[in-house]
């Protein structure tokens, strides 16, 4: 079966300290490290375990700037067998809308039995060009996969709901997923298996190539007018309470009412 | 007038919090801006939820029919579209959880109206949706201005808005028929449960967590009262699940679980690496050690220099 | 009549034993040859052919069983007699080959002195195995196992030895030739024996019985741990008793083991020894260095054999085992043929790595920081150099020039809130030394030690090519390191990678900071007035010590600090127990047992009551630390770097840190 799996690279910020560009549109990316999402990745991995349990192909397919290959050699490293690159260029200010539209622009020609891409990304956390895509190729569509089956023709999907609770689904093939953090444990890529594959041909394509106008993608194409960025509060270092036990718990106390909603 | 229409959010015949929320919202809106609040309710045998329904919006329709019984969304995609096409509402509100991440993103592919999902607040300035948002993961905080238009479909962050009592004044009562179902594709079959046998310590939004400093098993009683005391869940550090005084899913750091609760309140716990790295992005971290120089102190908002076993009968005192 | 001894007396028919001993010998043959298949799939260790070294070792611990003798005498005893008295019944047997079928010299005195030389051999070989036999069984010696095969080798071959003695004897009782006191052991068999006409015909039976039972067992030799006969001198030649570094290139997996691996596998004798210095082993993990080894033993067929796990059971619960080892080098302390675990370890895991799915998944998240941030321990390189901005440090890689010795301040070292603490004191000892020193800011990488450790030798190399760029562009020539890990790699593994990879060499000496403060204490640099009053003890860490040597260096420190007094642990120098810090274990805690490695060191610690531990590793400060607290040892007992320690003794003190 062929599997078609869309991934974002991302700045990690798990631990950095942000800043924001004094006119508040975008923020110091400069030190940041950029890798693949981490929503991503798990789908790269599951594309590559329903390859090796039913055979077929992987194709990674990104939309980034040429760093965005390193994204694209890892998921070969994993096991992908092919990769297409679509230039950012032309696509800058685009929604949700605007990528998909990018990504469709790809995904129609080729032959997908099933998409995988991360229910989410860690940057913007829209969740949105999954199913959007879904939409787009016509494809029947789950979202927030925590387990895939594929019998035969069907897939079995569980989606993760709140509360410990999961909904079981059927999907005929061809169809779109989007997978949740955790569905399974991602392999490690070594240097040496990056190594490996450096040799592979990524396929590149742009905008024009895929024949979209500036009006369908891009600022033109997406319902934002404008973005502004923020920090939140600042809060640096731990505040050491003072004064006798009473007092002290008396202001820890009012913190928890405050903070947790307790009454 | 304006209309504001938002999506009634239930599972296995339960109204979901979220909806109340939305409804909450969608209220203060409508009278800040003069609009007018419609609930939709697809589902199959509604009439119970209706009933809870009727003091909470200007007008609720009921789309009842036995292919909404469980979430498909190529069935609620057909209602909404349906109800949208015929009430023309300026802004729909769709709850951000598993069914409405399914629902939102097709729906405005499908209509063709622009989509911000994960909102946390919304608000109309002279003719201009504006939305506020989280981005990077809560680090940045983002504030969008839409392009003008008719429809505006927005998803809102659990959790975000308050939910108020009932309003005065009933709703208007609108029963909707289905429209001409598409082939369906998606097949529901069942809702699985985890095992009740624990807590998901992730979902919960107080943790009081124990450390080393607890000393034995004899003395985590002590910190329970206190926990349910604030509603909380008992969690811990490594070293109690180690011995086996926990739960093993109750253990937080890098070879347990990961949490972002509102409040964590570390007891006895010294935070080291492995710790830290589970709990370091709650959004208020309250810790009590003995040792001035524990560095939970470098991660927590408060500190409480002192033993945990003076400290904690106190503090439970305020919360009785 | 001149002494000697027919040929083939009173045996027909001849052709037949020719026949068995062809059999025989192909069947060993063909043993012996599948395992030379296995061991030419191994990658060459480029170790030079002929090395003196080596010949020297192969004598000392081969033929005298030097190690073997070494902390337990009793089974060097044993394994020396039965390896001398084998050896000469092997050599008696080639001697009578000779004699029969190219020249004759057994005759008169020569054969008398060859009967003594036989007898005697006999003798010690039967001693040897009975006294195997029962420290075995009887005594049941805790690292002994009690395998099938264990049992029926050695009884075989006492029945080998106890039929050629009674053939001999026989023999002695039909020929009673004058000369038979010389068969002194042959003689008492004959004494039973009186002297009949059957017992002519009993002759052949007897002769027969030990040529089957003697054939029988030399064609075993390559199916059982027997082969180590041959395999163990090779094993003792051919190891390099040092780490070997080979590049990791495009082959497939089966190509990650060293050809001298192969051997390892097939030389080890399961004796027990790695088992009992193996810390993880003490601790109750499920693991040992002699697990390990029959784990990774290749099968190359379908023979069912008593030594290597079948194919089946090979991956269930072997995988993990490789995980365990913190590759602290105690087994290859111990081991009479020097099997080195930790290297063998270490390419179990880089074809583990390379495959990606069987890497567990800390180490991924560790690796993966690595990668991107040049440190295992957080997903930033912010905080690399803060406590040294924080103190005024020089940054080399400001100045443009290094002016004085390279601290390479290291990953633990610079980025953990205790581990800093080492950092800050040895700054503060050198600024009081008046010694000039840098580091090397934000940019210094990690050395490669835990890529190394883990198999991922390709980061490895990466990390490498950072620190050997940022030291020949600032003029680097001296480094000081705060860990042992980072000085062993710089000293042993970077050198090799040079080598292999085409790259000059690395152009620095390095040191150790223990190496440094001894030399600052003998030059008087640095004084101590102050008695301290206090009684320490002194933890080795595994990678200064026994990996490389340095053991005085830091007791000389200690010891020229008045007023303290060392007492030393039960496992200490090359016996130090490992921390359990070391080979990635750091970032693992999955494989914990209960206790963990180091609360068993730190509850040895506390045993010689002292007050403080001292240590040299930013790693076993960590480890040992918070064994501490988990030991409840918090108020009787302080862990310290040896820095801090000379820091204190200095009053140098560090503010952040609690006085005694």
């Amino acid at each position: 079966m062929d599997i078609v799996v869309c991934v974002k690279q991302v700045p990690e910020v798990a631990e950095a300290e942000l800043e924001v560009a004094p006119d508040g549109s975008s923020i110091d990316t400069e030190d940041l490290v950029e890798d693949i999402n981490e929503w991503d990745n798990y789908a790269v991995e599951e594309a590559i375990r329903l390859k090796e349990a039913h055979g077929g192909s992987v194709t990674v397919v990104t939309l980034g700037d040429e760093e965005a290959e390193d994204v694209l050699r890892r998921a070969l490293a994993m096991g992908a067998d092919a990769a297409v690159l679509i230039d950012e260029e032309g696509f800058e200010g685009s929604d949700a809308f605007g990528i998909a539209g990018g990504l469709y622009g790809v995904l129609k020609d080729m032959s997908c039995d099933l998409v995988l891409t991360g229910a989410q990304a860690s940057d913007d956390g829209w969740g949105q060009v999954g199913l959007i895509l879904a939409e787009r190729l016509g494809l029947p569509f789950a979202s927030l996969a925590v387990d895939i089956r594929i019998d035969g023709d069907t897939v079995f999907v569980n989606r993760e709901l709140e509360s410990n609770t999961q909904e079981k689904v059927a999907l005929p093939l061809p169809a779109l997923i989007t997978i949740q953090t955790g569905i399974n444990d991602p392999r490690y890529v070594s240097i040496m298996g990056i190594r490996k594959v450096r040799k592979i041909e990524i396929r590149e394509t742009d905008r024009e190539e895929l024949g979209l106008s500036e009006k369908e993608v891009g600022f033109g194409g997406s319902g934002l007018a404008s973005r502004t960025l923020s920090l939140p509060s600042a809060g640096a270092g731990a505040e050491i309470l003072t004064g006798n036990l009473n007092e002290i718990c008396e202001k820890t106390a009012q913190i928890i009412r405050e903070r947790g909603g307790v009454a | 007038m304006a209309e504001i229409l938002v999506l009634v959010e239930h599972r296995q015949g339960e109204i979901r919090e979220i909806t109340f929320e939305m409804l909450t919202f969608a209220d203060a809106f409508a009278a800040e801006n003069g609009m007018k609040v419609t609930a939709l309710l697809p589902g199959a045998g509604v009439s119970e939820m209706a009933g809870r329904l009727e003091n909470a919006c200007d007008r609720l329709l009921l789309m009842d029919s036995p292919e909404l019984a469980a979430c498909n969304p190529e069935a609620y995609l057909a209602a909404i579209e349906k109800a949208v096409g015929e009430y023309k509402p300026l802004l729909t509100l769709i709850g951000h959880t598993a069914a409405g991440m399914d629902l939102a993103p097709p729906l405005a592919a499908r209509l063709g109206i622009p989509l911000v999902t994960d909102c946390l607040d919304v608000s109309w300035n002279e003719g201009e949706l504006e939305v506020q948002r989280q981005i990077y993961g809560g680090k940045i905080n983002e504030n969008l201005r839409m392009k003008p238009s008719e429809r505006y479909l927005v998803t809102l962050r659990p959790g975000s808005f308050p939910v108020s009592g009932p309003r005065a004044g009933a709703a208007e009562k609108v029963t909707l028929e289905p429209p001409a179902w598409p082939q369906f594709r998606r097949r529901f079959l069942e809702y699985v449960e985890a095992e009740l046998a624990d807590v998901d310590i992730t979902a919960a939004e107080i943790l009081v967590s124990v450390g080393r400093g607890i000393g034995k098993p004899e003395n985590i009683p002590l910190v329970q009262e206190f926990a349910d005391a604030i509603g909380a869940t008992l969690s811990c550090s490594r070293p109690v699940a180690d011995k086996g005084w926990l739960p093993k899913s109750r253990q937080v750091g890098t070879s347990g679980k990961t949490v972002r609760p509102k409040i964590y309140i570390a007891l006895g716990i010294s935070g080291a690496f492995q710790h830290q790295a589970g709990m370091k992005n709650a959004e208020t971290i309250i810790a009590v050690n003995k040792d001035a120089r524990a560095p939970i102190f470098n991660v927590a908002h408060y500190g409480i220099v002192g033993d945990l076993f003076q400290v904690i009968p106190v503090l439970k005192e305020k919360f009785s | 009549m001149i002494p000697s001894r027919p040929l083939f007396w009173h045996i027909e028919p001849v052709w037949l034993f020719y026949v068995m001993a062809a059999t025989a010998s192909a069947v060993f043959a063909y043993g012996t040859l599948r395992r030379l298949f296995v061991w030419a799939g191994g990658v060459r260790n480029g170790t030079p052919f002929f090395s003196r070294e080596s010949m020297k070792r192969v004598f000392l611990d081969g033929i005298l069983g030097r190690r073997m003798l070494k902390e337990d005498v009793a089974a060097g005893m044993m394994h020396l007699l039965i390896f001398w008295g084998f050896l000469g019944l092997f050599a008696g047997t080639l001697l009578l080959g000779i004699h029969d079928y190219l020249f004759r010299f057994l005759d008169g005195t020569v054969y008398l002195v060859y009967s003594i030389f036989l007898e005697t051999a006999g003798m010690m070989l039967l001693t040897g195995l009975f006294w195997a036999l029962v420290r075995r069984y009887v005594q049941r010696v805790p690292r002994l196992e009690r395998r099938a095969d264990d049992l029926i080798v050695p009884v075989w071959l006492v029945l080998v030895v106890l039929s050629g003695f009674l053939t001999e004897g026989v023999r002695l009782a039909i020929q009673q030739p004058s000369w038979e006191g010389w068969s002194f052991a042959g003689l008492r068999v004959a004494a039973l024996f009186p002297s009949s006409g059957s017992l002519v015909s009993f002759y052949p039976v007897s002769w027969w019985l030990h040529a089957i039972l003697s054939l029988a067992f030399i064609a075993s030799i390559p199916y059982f741990k027997l082969f180590h006969i041959l395999t163990a001198p090779v094993h003792l030649y051919v190891s390099p008793c040092r780490p070997v570094f080979i590049p990791a290139d495009e082959k497939g997996p089966e190509h990650h083991y060293l050809f001298h691996d192969f051997i390892a596998f097939d030389a080890c004798t399961r004796c027990g020894r790695c088992v009992e210095a193996c810390p993880a082993t003490g601790a109750g993990e499920p693991f040992s260095p002699r697990d390990f080894l029959r784990w990774a033993r290749p099968s190359p067929s379908v023979f069912p054999l008593a030594l290597s796990v079948p194919e089946g059971e090979r991956d269930s619960c072997g995988d993990s085992l490789m995980w365990h080892c913190t590759t602290c080098g105690a087994c290859l302390e111990v081991c009479p043929i020097y099997i080195s675990t930790p290297d063998a370890v270490r390419r179990a895991r880089a074809a583990a790595v390379e495959d990606g799915t069987q890497v567990p998944t800390l180490l991924v998240d560790t690796l993966e920081k690595l990668y991107k941030y040049n440190n295992p321990w957080e997903a930033s390189k912010k905080n690399r150099n803060r406590w040294a901005r924080e103190m005024g440090v020089t940054d080399f890689t400001k100045t443009k020039k290094a002016d004085g010795i390279c601290y390479f301040v290291g990953c633990t070292t610079s980025i953990e809130t205790r581990a800093q603490g080492l950092a800050r004191a040895f700054s503060r000892i050198l600024g009081h030394a008046g010694i000039p020193f840098g580091t090397l800011g934000k940019k210094e990488p990690c050395c490669g030690d835990i890529a190394f450790r883990a198999g991922e030798d390709g980061l490895f190399e990466e990390q490498a090519e950072a620190c050997l760029d940022l030291f020949s562009r600032y003029g680097v020539e001296e480094v000081v390191t705060s860990s042992p890990h980072c000085f062993h790699t710089f000293r042993n593994e970077y050198p090799a990678f040079c080598r292999l990879s085409g790259r000059p060499p690395t152009g620095i000496s390095v040191f150790h900071y223990t190496q440094i403060l001894e030399r600052l204490v003998k030059t008087g640099a640095i004084r101590f007035k102050k008695p301290l009053g206090l009684t320490v003890t002194y933890h080795d860490p595994c990678y200064l010590g026994r990996h490389n040597g340095v053991f005085d260096a830091p007791r000389e420190v200690i010891r020229s600090i008045p007023g303290v007094s060392l007492v030393e642990m039960l496992h200490h120098r090359e016996k130090s127990l490992c921390c359990g810090g070391g080979g990635g274990r750091m970032w693992q805690e999955e494989f914990d047992s209960d206790p963990k490695m180091s609360e068993v060191r730190i509850r040895e610690a506390a045993a010689t009551s002292a007050q403080v531990v001292i240590t040299a590793c930013p790693l076993c400060l960590i480890m040992l630390e918070d064994a501490r607290k988990t030991s409840g040892l918090e108020d009787s007992l302080r862990v310290m770097d040896l820095n801090e320690f000379v820091a204190m003794a200095l009053d140098l003190a560090d503010e952040n840190k609690e006085e005694i």
